[in-house]
């Protein structure tokens, strides 16, 4: 035995097995990732899943589209890393996955079992209905719309258009379209809609209205979350983070200007 | 002082609604959503007595109504229910300047083809991209603050 394998302790293959430990523990933390969480929040419910669960040690990496986990027990360790798919946002899933993290942080719940409620809350986590989204939408965006010095004739339009638009982005995202895509497509028909409207309404703020359709396309969980991130000490996924940002506003205005250009070509001045 | 009541009482108003809405685009359940309302309503109130009532600029008035949203929902989230994240976040999406973002960058686009007035077009494209850099960065930074001086307190 030489000096350096005298450090390590021995084997006594009594602990628990550490490949499910890291991935249950690695799923949790793809879930709020995809859930619209901060690398902080991140980190504190994969620590919360793997100790909870046996493990001594946890140290994570949290990148864009991937994290990798180290955990160990005892002498042993392993290192895992895991895909993380589309960033959205979705509080309940968030709120859900932190209760049940309590619960394994207690030694409530054994491996399988939490990997059963992962995959149940995965699937059974209830969303609200298209449509009540799409009012939903449409209200906030007239509220924004009023923010914006739009006029009580714009207001109407800027909800019809911006609730379309919802409609329209939620077809879209069940049918897979890349987010950049989806966001211009979206700006091109709220702001070309919300225009239309807002002319035929006699509206004499139609460039207000036009802007305050598409607002539902702020991305504003990502652009906190970059900020936050960067503070807290991840400048990586904080600027990954920012540039996704920057491209979506790019397509989104991209999509606006489409729209303008189109009402210009019919005559009608924004 | 330009403010009136009735003024402050509609961007309160309208500030609750935009931040309803994007609460239940976030899926909020509905039982937390008065919490997204209080948020957007406190936002809102802040920012129009700074800009108007006190004469700030935007982006001071900004940060101060991402500060107070910030430190009043470290106070209220255990009783709300729902992640700090979010409910800073929906409360300050209204302060968000989306139209100084879409005006940036399409003053950009029409750099690319402005043959008379380049320099006046490029000045205003400018201008408005820092009034969003700034403006978003008064917000983050308002929201951050009061989260980064409570884990400092916790952790002593």
């Amino acid at each position: 035995m030489d000096a350096i394998d005298s450090l390590i302790p021995e084997d006594t293959g009594s602990t628990p097995a550490l490949e499910p430990i890291a991935m249950v523990a690695l799923d949790a933390g793809r879930m709020l990732m995809e859930a619209g969480a901060s690398a902080n929040s991140i980190d504190a419910i994969v620590s919360k899943f793997a100790r909870g669960l046996g493990a001594d040690r946890v140290d994570l990496r949290i990148g864009y589209a991937s994290m990798a986990i180290t955990i160990g027990i005892g002498a042993n360790g392993i290192t895992r890393m895991r895909e993380v798919g589309h960033l959205g946002v979705n509080q309940r899933l968030d709120q859900e996955l932190w209760h049940l993290a309590e619960k394994v942080s207690r030694s409530e719940l054994t491996t399988s079992q939490t990997r059963a409620e992962l995959t149940r809350l995965a699937t059974k986590t209830p969303r609200h209905s298209a449509w009540v989204m799409a009012v939903a939408v449409g209200l906030a965006c007239a509220a924004f719309g009023r923010l914006l010095k739009v006029d009580w004739l714009g207001t109407g339009p800027v909800f019809f258009a911006a609730a379309i638009g919802q409609l329209i982005r939620r077809e879209l995202i069940t049918r897979h379209v890349n987010v950049f895509i989806c966001a211009a497509v979206v700006a091109f028909s709220g702001s070309l809609l919300g225009g239309l409207g807002a002319h035929w309404a006699g509206s004499a703020k139609i460039d207000m209205a036009m802007i305050a359709a598409i607002l539902l396309l702020v991305p504003g969980v990502p652009s906190v979350n970059a900020l936050n991130d960067i503070l807290e000490g991840h400048p990586t996924l904080g600027s990954a983070r920012a540039v996704t940002v920057a491209v979506i506003l790019i397509f989104a205005a991209a999509g606006l200007w489409l729209g303008k250009v189109l009402l210009s070509h019919w005559g009608i001045e924004t | 002082m330009n403010l009136t009541l009735a003024f402050l009482l509609h961007q309160t108003l309208c500030g609750a609604l935009a931040a309803v809405g994007f609460g239940m685009l976030f899926n909020i359940g509905f039982r937390s959503l008065p919490w997204c309302a209080v948020s957007g309503a406190l936002a809102l109130a802040v920012r129009t007595y700074c800009l108007d009532g006190l004469g700030w600029n935007l982006e001071a008035a900004s940060f101060a109504a991402a500060l107070t949203v910030g430190a009043a929902v470290q106070v209220l989230r255990a009783r709300a229910d729902i992640s700090q994240n979010a409910l800073d976040v929906v409360g300050c999406i209204p302060m968000v300047p989306g139209s100084f973002a879409a005006k940036a960058i399409l003053a950009m686009f029409a750099l690319t083809s402005t043959t008379t007035d380049a320099s006046e077009t490029l000045i205003t494209a400018v201008q408005f991209a820092l009034r969003v850099t700034f403006t978003i960065g008064a917000i983050g930074t308002g929201l951050a603050i009061p989260t980064l001086l409570l884990r400092v307190r916790v952790s002593r």
